[in-house]
């Protein structure tokens, strides 16, 4: 288990702020946030790089806080890949293993098995600046895991390939993971990516950690308002909660007043709704949900794979729609629809 | 009918501007090298004062480079990797002999090893620098150093050191970072900054007259001979060694080009 407490470091630019967190053997660790919330610096300072200013991090119990990189058995991905330029593939997934009691024979033989599990086995005797943006990132990650490492560090691995690459290579990091057991971290900007490789998400800001779930709680639970806006929670109300006589959950605000089937605390005051979990219909059509609002459609964003639209009755809601719906219903901006929500949907905090 | 563009008076004129000057350091080239009859100066290029001249250049240009190298490569990697107080002073200081004219260089160079305890108790172990060959290597050396340290600072600067970090994680110790992938990613500065303070060193001419004089077969290097045989007439031996000169600075401008790269001056 890795266990990160109160860990501060500043580098001026970035820093990070009592960070505390405990990482299970074996789990797929997400961390997300925006630019300069301090994620690199973060798993920079688990590879040993950095020391912190504060705190400690221990390993399966033991502080490592001052041990250097060499013996910590943390490996590091970074996006931009930081192959050696001056050495061929086969040369820098090798590069760790001559710190290995190895012998020449059992190093490239190491190399061809691991080369063949990412699929560059053909590019072993070619230089890094001859290589896609994915072979690149495959080599990088053999580098990285051919050390059998604890726990591997991934730094947006995603972010700087094309699409088509990006999804290959994620489903590659989901089969990885499985094959070697490794911990991992892997720190990305955009949630979507990673959602169905996490077991657990904290999200960072500002060089703290604001919040740890699961991905579903990270996505449906946030429990402040820039979580919920990080991750496209884009219908946040400010208001106050209270149980009406029926015992349920009420949230109001701007003179709306909406369902949640969340327990009311009186220290909620904000409520989160999702733009995929609100549908539209025409003002008559009955919708089988608890909140049910009128309102008029001012913009529509076709995407060419689902419809997005703003519609406005005393807020303003943002919702997704698929293209079926959207076409059945015949909207044009200024239509008069109806938006309707199940009180499971609304999350107050 | 074909429409005339208006002619572009700032395209015209740039250009012009350019390629007069490159008329004129070409004309001043061929000059240098046709002037004289070719045969003479061929034969002047074996005579025993321009051999000596050639010697002495080269051995002592070799050996300021490699002080350079030495000196520079170490405080460029810690300019261009740590913060630490003064730096900017520090940076500031390095890189002031390139704006000092040589000579006056040369005035402190001389004063610093004639006329101080420092340089009488270096006179005293053996290092004589005043009016001897040592003295013209640290004069190169004095004066040059801050190219090798500035190619070398912008190199380190351009590499990453998520290099080092990645190779520290993989196993290597900071020494073992820096050789086994610092080094050889800086390797075409390196070659850069060694050619251009080499071609510097040989032709360096204020600082090393004023520390190590202009003593003919003693402390007669290239520029020196030039300087010593055109004061006295004797234009052949003088031209022969402007030739080589030319020769040098051509060479190494081109080394320069081929792996300068990013490095900037």
């Amino acid at each position: 288990m890795l266990e990160i407490k109160n860990v501060s470091k500043d580098l001026g630019q970035f820093k990070l702020n009592n960070v505390s967190l405990e990482i299970e053997d074996g789990e797929y660790f997400v961390i997300i946030g925006p630019t300069g919330a301090g994620k690199t610096i973060l798993l920079e300072t688990l590879v040993g790089v950095h020391s912190p200013d504060t705190g400690e991090v221990y390993f399966n119990g033991v502080d490592i806080t001052c041990l250097p990189p060499k013996d910590r058995s943390i490996t590091m991905v970074y996006q931009d890949y930081m192959l050696f330029p001056h050495l061929t593939v086969e040369e820098n997934i090798a590069f760790g293993l001559r710190y290995k009691d190895l012998k020449k024979d059992e190093i490239a033989e190491k190399v061809l098995e691991i080369a063949k599990i990412l699929s560059i086995d053909h590019l072993l005797k070619r230089k890094p600046d001859t290589l896609s943006g994915g072979e690149q990132q495959r080599t990088a990650i053999s580098r990285a895991l051919i050390l059998e490492p604890s726990v591997l560090l991934l730094d947006e691995p995603l972010s700087a390939l094309d699409a088509f690459t990006r999804e290959r290579l994620r489903r590659e990091l989901k089969r990885l993971h499985a094959l070697f057991n490794t911990t991992i971290i892997h720190i990305t900007h955009n949630f979507n990516e990673v959602f169905s490789l996490a077991d657990r998400v904290m999200v960072m800001d500002g060089g703290e950690s604001i919040q740890v779930g699961t991905p579903h709680d990270i996505l449906r639970r946030p429990k402040s308002e820039f979580v919920a806006g990080f991750v496209g929670s884009e219908n946040i109300l400010q208001g106050t909660c209270q149980t009406d006589a029926a015992g349920k959950t009420v949230f109001t605000s701007e003179g709306l007043t909406i369902h949640s089937a969340n327990e009311p605390a009186a220290t909620c005051t904000i409520a989160t709704i999702r733009p995929e979990e609100i549908v539209v219909a025409r003002p008559g059509d009955d919708i089988p949900y608890e909140n049910r609002i009128i309102g008029n459609v001012d913009e529509i964003i076709d995407n060419g794979i689902s419809v997005k639209m703003y519609v406005h009755s005393d807020r303003l809601f943002s919702l997704i729609v698929n293209r079926t719906s959207f076409q059945n219903l015949k909207i044009e901006i200024g239509s008069q629809v109806q938006i309707g929500f199940p009180a499971e949907a609304v999350h107050i905090f | 009918m074909k429409k005339k563009a208006q002619p572009d008076w700032l395209k015209i004129t740039t250009i012009s501007v350019g390629l007069v000057l490159t008329a004129f350091i070409v004309a001043l080239l061929l000059l240098i090298g046709t002037k004289p009859d070719p045969a003479v100066i061929w034969q002047s290029l074996f005579s025993p004062e321009i051999q000596f001249a050639i010697m002495l250049s080269l051995v002592t240009s070799i050996c300021s480079t490699l002080l350079c190298i030495i000196i520079s490569v170490p405080s460029a990697y810690a300019l261009a990797r740590y913060n630490f107080f003064g730096k900017s002073f520090v940076n500031t200081i390095l890189d002031l002999p390139l704006a000092l004219p040589p000579l006056v260089a040369g005035v402190g160079l001389l004063l610093l090893f004639g006329a101080t305890n420092f340089g009488d108790w270096l006179a005293s172990v053996g290092l004589v620098f005043v009016f001897t060959p040592l003295g013209i290597v640290i004069a190169q050396f004095f004066v040059n150093f801050p190219y090798m340290l500035r190619i070398m600072r912008s190199t380190f600067e351009d590499i990453s050191p998520r290099y080092e970090y990645v190779a520290k994680s993989l196993g290597c110790n900071n020494i073992q970072s820096l050789m086994r992938v610092t080094l050889p990613m800086a390797s075409s500065g390196f070659i850069a900054g060694s050619v251009i303070t080499w071609s510097k060193g040989i032709g360096e001419f204020g600082a090393a007259l004023m520390l190590a004089g202009a003593t003919r077969m003693k402390t007669e290097t290239l520029p020196i001979s030039l300087y010593l045989n055109m004061s006295c007439g004797e234009l052949e031996l003088a031209i022969s060694a402007a030739v080589i000169l030319i020769v040098i600075s051509m060479v190494s401008l081109y080394v320069f080009e081929i792996f300068g790269g990013s490095a900037k001056l």
